[in-house]
């Protein structure tokens, strides 16, 4: 049997979604640029999928550009962020964030820009003091993601606006996992600049957007055409477009409903590994978190020797651990928590959707336990 | 996933030779301080400086794992000297190939015998520094069955010795031998004797 829970990665699309994309990949290939209504037909329905992003972020839909996804609106608000006023080159973000960030903020601290990374308390939760303190008159943008990747931990992205309007800098947040599984909007949040990814809310690949707020006037990454009034150029990737509009509209409704059975299902999920795996901890357990994922540490066992076993069972999960990513370091993010390396090389995460069935669930919990407690009985550190 | 051989999945999911040994001849603990893995490796050698028996724990991936158990199979019934020229690349060829990037994790495997190897060399040490203490400045009791018999030293193991003796008390300098060895080495020693 297979179980999928590794919906932080990328999610199934919805049979809605791709019923919405299959006229735009089929017949109606008009480019949306295009003067004969054949194309610019399409244009419509873009403009409506436009209205569904910016509704799911409390947004106005001009202030909605469609991108390839999450990095490139990460790539394109830091690189623009930081150079639209140059008396305020500065960057303040923190030492949890994607690579699509972090990679891109370094890129601009080796470029002469001053760069600095907040810290993060054992819990996962940004330590207010730490950005506080970082954030200055130089600072033209503070980016900050609104929930974990690895731990689901949710940053006070409205407390960090404020102190970013207050030194004058603009507040971007990489929303990518955050978007579709927790209510945004940007306006009550005080968000300047917001990214977000299809893919992660059950939306196809290859498309995103970035969130401009009205009257900032953000340089392009990607020039060439007059598309998205100049803010992004290149054609309108019009499948993908829709597809994000009609996921917009589906995690819309989601969110809109009463129960919070995702989370429901996390809670009871955790619940059962805890007691079944004695001496395991969730990282950043009691902090703030997205309904949906779980980093769960399993003293003593590594965590890509888990990840093989699971795989023999279909489970599919993921891990921050050096080895099975080929990288020399174990993850940022939880090492940043003050866990040490070895420690963090036990954490396996678990995330969950709206898809996800008690089954799946049943699975993993049935499987886990022996496999915990085999490769337990080989380790040096099981103890 | 990365591609494991058969062979590999099979040592990962079956390790042979893992656990610990109670007062091993030699152990050692090596670890990668970049990504956390971890080995320990449990020796019991025998007089002529074979491994008989052999252990290990394993805090690592698969590869790590399989390694490990290779590594020890490999090692099993060879000296300590022909153990030592076990090389990465045996490890790997043995569990039918390995990923690239995988490599470093036969590495451990190695630096954990170097280490017990060495291990076994410094405990052996220890108690022939011990022996020649003993047997030149002996306590009364000692001293006096010393007088009696000289002893030839043959062999000197981590929790042996091994003596000749002529003459008929060698049982009862054997018992007072060994019992003032294992107090000034702290663990249990044995002493044999032969003629």
């Amino acid at each position: 049997m297979k179980a999928y829970l590794d919906n932080n990665a990328t999610t199934r699309m919805a049979p809605e979604v791709l019923d919405a994309m299959m006229p735009f990949l089929t017949e109606r290939f008009g480019n949306p640029s295009s003067f004969h209504s054949f194309g610019s037909g399409v244009m419509e329905e873009i403009e409506a999928a436009r209205e569904e992003v910016a509704a799911l972020i409390g947004a106005g839909p001009e202030e909605i550009v469609f991108t390839s996804g999450g990095t490139e609106s990460d790539n394109t608000a830091l690189l623009g962020g930081c150079a639209i006023n140059p008396l305020k080159p500065g960057l303040v973000t923190s030492k949890v964030e994607h690579p699509a960030v972090m990679v891109t903020a370094k890129r601009l601290r080796d470029g002469g820009a001053p760069v600095e990374f907040a810290e993060v308390r054992g819990d996962g939760t940004l330590d207010m003091d730490s950005l506080g303190a970082l954030v200055s008159g130089r600072t033209g943008l503070v980016s900050l993601m609104m929930a974990n990747n690895e731990t689901g931990v949710i940053f006070p992205i409205a407390e960090a606006a404020r102190m970013a309007h207050e030194a004058g800098a603009l507040l971007h947040t990489d929303a990518v996992q955050a978007v579709g599984k927790v209510s945004v909007n940007v306006k009550s949040m005080g968000i300047d600049l917001l990214s977000l990814s299809a893919h992660k809310f059950h939306g196809p690949k290859g498309i995103g957007a970035l969130y401009i707020g009205d009257g900032i006037d953000l340089p392009p990454l990607i020039i060439g055409g007059h598309q998205e009034n100049g803010r992004r150029g290149g054609t309108y990737n019009a499948p993908g477009i829709i597809g994000l509009g009609a996921a917009a509209r589906l995690a819309r409704e989601e969110l809109s409903g009463e129960t919070d059975l995702t989370g429901e299902m996390l809670r009871r999920m955790e619940k059962s590994i805890l007691d079944s795996c004695p001496g395991s901890r969730i990282a950043g357990g009691k902090a703030p978190r997205l309904p949906n994922t779980s980093t769960v540490l399993f003293r003593g066992v590594e965590s890509e020797a888990v990840m093989t076993l699971l795989d023999i069972e279909g489970i599919c999960v993921s891990s921050g651990s050096a080895c099975s990513t080929g990288d020399e370091s174990p993850s940022h993010v939880l090492t940043a928590m003050g866990i040490d390396p070895r420690e963090a090389n036990t954490a396996i995460r678990f995330s969950i959707s709206r898809y996800t069935s008690q089954r799946e669930v049943d699975h993993l919990l049935e499987v886990l336990p022996p496999i915990i407690d085999r490769l337990r009985k080989i380790s040096p550190y099981a103890d | 996933m990365w591609k494991y051989s058969k062979i590999l999945m099979d040592h990962f999911m079956n390790p042979r030779n893992s656990g610990q040994l109670p007062n091993p001849d030699a152990h050692s603990e090596v670890g990668s301080p970049q990504c956390g893995d971890a080995m320990t490796l449990d020796l019991r050698v025998d007089d002529q400086d074979r491994i008989s028996d052999i252990r290990f724990m394993t805090f690592g991936c698969a590869g790590a794992i399989a390694a490990a158990s290779a590594l020890t199979e490999l090692a099993r019934g060879k000296t300590l000297e022909d153990a030592l020229s076990i090389t990465n690349d045996q490890i790997v060829e043995y569990l039918g190939g390995m990923p690239e990037e995988k490599y470093h994790c036969s590495v451990m495997g190695h630096e954990a015998l170097t280490g017990a190897v060495a291990d076994f060399r410094s405990r052996k040490e220890r108690v022939r520094r011990h022996l020649e203490e003993l047997m030149k400045d002996p306590p009364e009791e000692l001293h006096r069955e010393l007088t009696r018999c000289r002893p030839e030293l043959v062999h000197v193991h981590p929790s042996r010795v091994v003596l000749r003796i002529t003459g008929s008390e060698a049982g009862r300098l054997r018992d007072v031998l060994e019992r003032e060895l294992t107090a000034r080495v702290g663990r249990k020693m044995e002493v044999e004797v032969s003629s």
